[in-house]
């Protein structure tokens, strides 16, 4: 009997987060860890010179806000990652010239996103990640790569209103146990997890 | 902690990134003996001093590159990209 391997859902009505908490926030409004993993996320590896290389026109560790909404950031030498809103997955994908040594691929579901947002981010960030925050090593729109609370993840500083906001994407299994901790993180400043939320 | 200096993603803890061991050169499979073989794979000089190794960015960029590193102080003078 011939038999099937799930593909995953290629439908945005089947779209679900592995991050099933809300919003964690201190109460006095100085950090917040919101899911965001409802991002389009397509990732785009292209060797130097190619022409998606050169439309996409940003360095490693940088990133830029194009006109039609599309976040795209310089992950990794070569490589590249596009968020937009989560409908328009296909089209991003479908976008980029693949001419020479090109990949494209969708990885929207799965990978989970979660934002850190308020003037104390970066405070809460520092606990369980051992990247320089300040704003001469990672001013807004900088790009990176580390282990947050053991988990590897791809960072961008994407400031918002003029306050600090990290947004961290992992892979999709780790998602909860990141949201977890970095809710966790937040509670020396004030947050209440909810319950069943936590990491001890 | 030490500090390793990734060419792409700058200062790192350590623990972001994978050690890879000391470089030593490869033997033409053709031609080396068993007991050549054996040395490249599995003996290393662990000199106290310096010493060319890998080392693998693992949280960072991906990437492999070289170092300097002194096994006695930990100092670090040079690293390149792979």
């Amino acid at each position: 009997m011939p038999t099937s391997i799930p593909r995953g859902c290629d439908r945005m009505s089947d779209f679900k987060s592995p991050i099933t908490a809300g919003t964690v926030t201190a109460a006095d409004g100085s950090v917040a860890v919101a899911d965001e993993t409802a991002t389009a996320k397509v990732v785009v590896r292209a060797a130097a010179g190619t022409a998606a290389a050169t439309d996409l026109g940003v360095g490693f560790g940088e990133s830029r806000l194009r006109a039609d909404g599309t976040l795209v950031c310089g992950t990794r030498p070569e490589e590249w990652t596009l968020f937009a809103g989560l409908e328009r997955a296909g089209e991003l994908a479908a976008s980029i010239d693949t001419t020479g040594f090109v990949s494209v691929l969708d990885i929207t579901h799965g990978r989970a996103m979660i934002r850190v947002s308020g003037p104390k981010a970066a405070k809460v960030l520092e606990k369980v990640c051992n990247v320089d925050l300040s704003d001469d090593m990672t001013p807004d729109g900088a790009v990176f790569s580390a282990s947050v609370a053991k988990v590897t993840c791809d960072l961008l500083r994407s400031d918002r209103d003029g306050e600090p906001s990290y947004l961290i994407s992992c892979e999709r299994s780790f998602g909860g146990y990141l949201h977890a901790a970095l809710a966790d993180a937040c509670t020396e400043f004030g947050a209440t997890l909810p319950a069943g939320l936590g990491i001890h | 902690m030490i500090v390793v200096p990734c060419p792409n993603c700058g200062p790192r803890n350590s623990s972001d990134l994978r050690p890879c061991g000391e470089i030593t050169s490869r033997p033409d499979p053709a031609t080396a003996s068993l007991s050549e073989w054996r040395t490249y794979l599995y003996l290393r000089e662990n000199p106290a001093g310096w010493v060319t190794e890998t080392w693998y960015c693992r949280s960072g960029c991906r990437r492999y590159f070289t170092i300097e590193r002194n096994t006695a102080t930990n100092e670090i003078r040079d690293s390149e990209v792979s």
